[in-house]
């Protein structure tokens, strides 16, 4: 098996690092990307959030290569990443940590997150990667040999997140990391995300949980109907008064989403 | 109760080597979640190449093992790669039960015309040789094919828990949309995968081989044994098949010995039945399903 070593040269913090254009994609026929424009910055925790159904996890998938863009450009350090196999996007380093349960239950925490590094053949830098990653996630050293199968869903998402740093990765896809969680798992699980970009990390955060995805985020985006609605700071997204009415449940529960108002260039008809 | 004991001892030692057949069948069950019918004609062509090695150019069966199972593993490997892999959408469960089948009847084919359908059997010196333990009769050829499946289950065992390709093998067949996420290509997992279960049935034939008259027309009675062990096991559980492959042994033993033998055969039948309606799942299987 070839070695899969991070070779890609990173852009400088804050700039672009991410960056999709007129991405469309979608299953068979259908299309639920409809021409997706959105730039992620080194060192960044971006946010998307938007209805059920706008396509907040195809985005992911366009860019872990789960689903291929149909149109349009997926480029990750000025690489074109359309034409790239999902193995050698997680070779440059981006690591999609999928909405469902991803562990592998039968396994051990310590083999679940040992497995985060399946791609890599140099078991002196597999040793570092596990150290390194105990020390942020005591969990994986303290329910090393319980299986992950045994865990609280908190648990769980705290062993995914830990897996998913075995890479060292540059950009990390999470989908959805709080559903299903308890409050306090919640609280701990963004507080994880907090701290993946301070060292130097980006962040691509799909959340239904709109108000604390926004609120650990650096910028937001609100997806609709397979098109970015609007861009801006997390906390300005927080405070405008359309995305609250809309996204964070502030009034008008049930009522279809639409953007119109607050952004006209995505004035579907 | 000295022949009840006797028997218990014959059965272990023939469930031994059912184990080993049955841990092939329940690998690919695992990780491909196919039944593959083709496991019995396996065990047969297995056999037939210890015969050709034997009668033509003397070579030990139980040695024989080591040109045996890398060949068929290799024809497991090809299978997959060739009649498996093609196989897409929502059936191929059902399409892989046709193409298994297929399988096993063209390998039934190719040994009629090679060996005809005489039964024959393999015969080196020690086959009729036996221990005397403690009064009991332990025979030389029982008990080595026993230990041998007890080293061959221990190998795979290791190289499914230590191995980097067996927790790969575990991680496709617990959550495979996950595996392929870190970089495991399922694809190669299966390959392997099928050349492993066909390769136990190659050692498994081996010594088959030695312990029963054949004929190509065996796989039937070998698949319906080793489908009643690996549902017994609990579908899809190494270890729930070894265990379920020596409870039937040692219960077809018993009823050979005290009734008569041809109730020995159809226990297997009798057992099955009662799990389907009293324990669908297995002996094991709601607890350890799809874990291997």
């Amino acid at each position: 098996m070839a070695e899969i070593t991070t070779t890609v040269a990173l852009p400088a913090q804050g700039e672009a690092l991410l960056e999709l254009g007129g991405v469309t994609a979608g299953y068979g026929a259908g299309l639920i990307l409809r021409g997706v424009d959105l730039t992620v910055n080194r060192g960044e925790i971006v946010c998307l959030i938007g209805p059920n159904g706008a396509g907040k996890s195809t985005v992911l998938k366009t860019v872990s290569g789960l689903l291929t863009a149909k149109d349009g450009f997926v480029r990750f350090a000025g690489n074109d990443l359309n034409r790239l196999s999902p193995r050698e996007r997680l070779g440059l380093g981006i690591v999609h940590v999928p909405q469902d349960r991803s562990l592998f239950p039968g396994m051990t925490v310590w083999e679940n997150v040992e497995m985060g590094a399946f791609v890599l053949n140099d078991r002196a830098l597999v040793r570092r990667r596990l150290e390194e990653v105990t020390e942020r996630f005591p969990i994986v050293g303290r329910r090393r040999t319980s299986l992950a199968g045994s865990l609280s869903g908190g648990e769980q998402k705290q062993v995914e997140l830990a897996r998913s740093l075995m890479l060292d990765p540059a950009l990390i896809l999470l989908d959805e990391p709080s559903i299903g969680l308890d409050p306090k798992s919640r609280t701990a699980v963004f507080a994880s995300i907090a701290q993946l970009t301070e060292d130097g990390r980006t962040v691509l955060l799909v959340e239904q949980n709109a108000r604390s995805g926004l609120a650990v985020a650096h910028r937001g985006a609100v997806l609709e109907a397979g098109r970015v609605a609007l861009t801006g700071a997390g906390s300005a997204l927080l405070e405008d008064p359309e995305v609250g009415r809309l996204y964070l449940g502030a009034s008008a529960a049930g009522k279809t989403p639409r953007l119109d108002a607050a952004a006209p260039a995505a004035a579907a008809p | 109760m000295h022949a009840l004991i006797q028997a218990i001892i014959l059965g272990i030692l023939t469930g031994g080597v059912y184990a080993l057949m049955a841990s092939g069948q329940t690998l690919i069950f695992g990780i491909m979640k196919i039944v593959n019918l083709a496991q019995g004609a396996l065990v047969v062509l297995g056999a037939y190449l210890t015969y050709t090695l034997f009668t033509t150019f003397g070579l030990d069966p139980f040695l024989s093992i080591v040109i045996t199972t890398p060949l068929l593993f290799l024809v497991g490997v090809v299978v997959q790669r060739v009649l498996i892999r093609p196989l897409r959408g929502s059936d191929v469960a059902e399409l892989s039960l046709l193409v298994t089948f297929a399988v096993a009847l063209a390998i039934e084919g190719a040994l009629s015309f090679a060996y005809g359908s005489t039964l024959t059997n393999v015969q080196p010196a020690y086959a009729n040789s036996s221990w005397t333990v403690l009064g009991f009769q332990v025979s030389v050829v029982r008990f080595v094919a026993f230990v041998l499946s007890l080293v061959l289950l221990a190998a795979l065992y290791f190289i499914l828990q230590r191995t980097k390709f067996g927790r790969s093998v575990r991680a496709t067949v617990q959550n495979p949309a996950s595996a392929e996420l870190l970089g495991v290509n399922a694809s190669r997992v299966s390959a392997i995968g099928f050349g492993l279960g066909a390769a136990t049935a190659a050692a498994a034939g081996s010594v088959f081989g030695m312990l029963n008259a054949f004929n190509p027309g065996s796989h039937y009675d070998l698949i319906s044994r080793l489908l009643t062990v690996v549902v017994l096991g609990g579908l899809g559980s190494i270890g729930g098949s070894v265990i379920a492959a020596l409870v039937m042994g040692v219960a077809s033993s018993i009823v050979s010995a005290e009734a008569a033998p041809i109730w020995g055969d159809f226990t297997f039948f009798v057992v099955l039945l009662l799990v389907l309606l009293l324990r669908p799942r297995g002996l094991f299987g709601a607890r350890v399903r799809g874990a291997l």
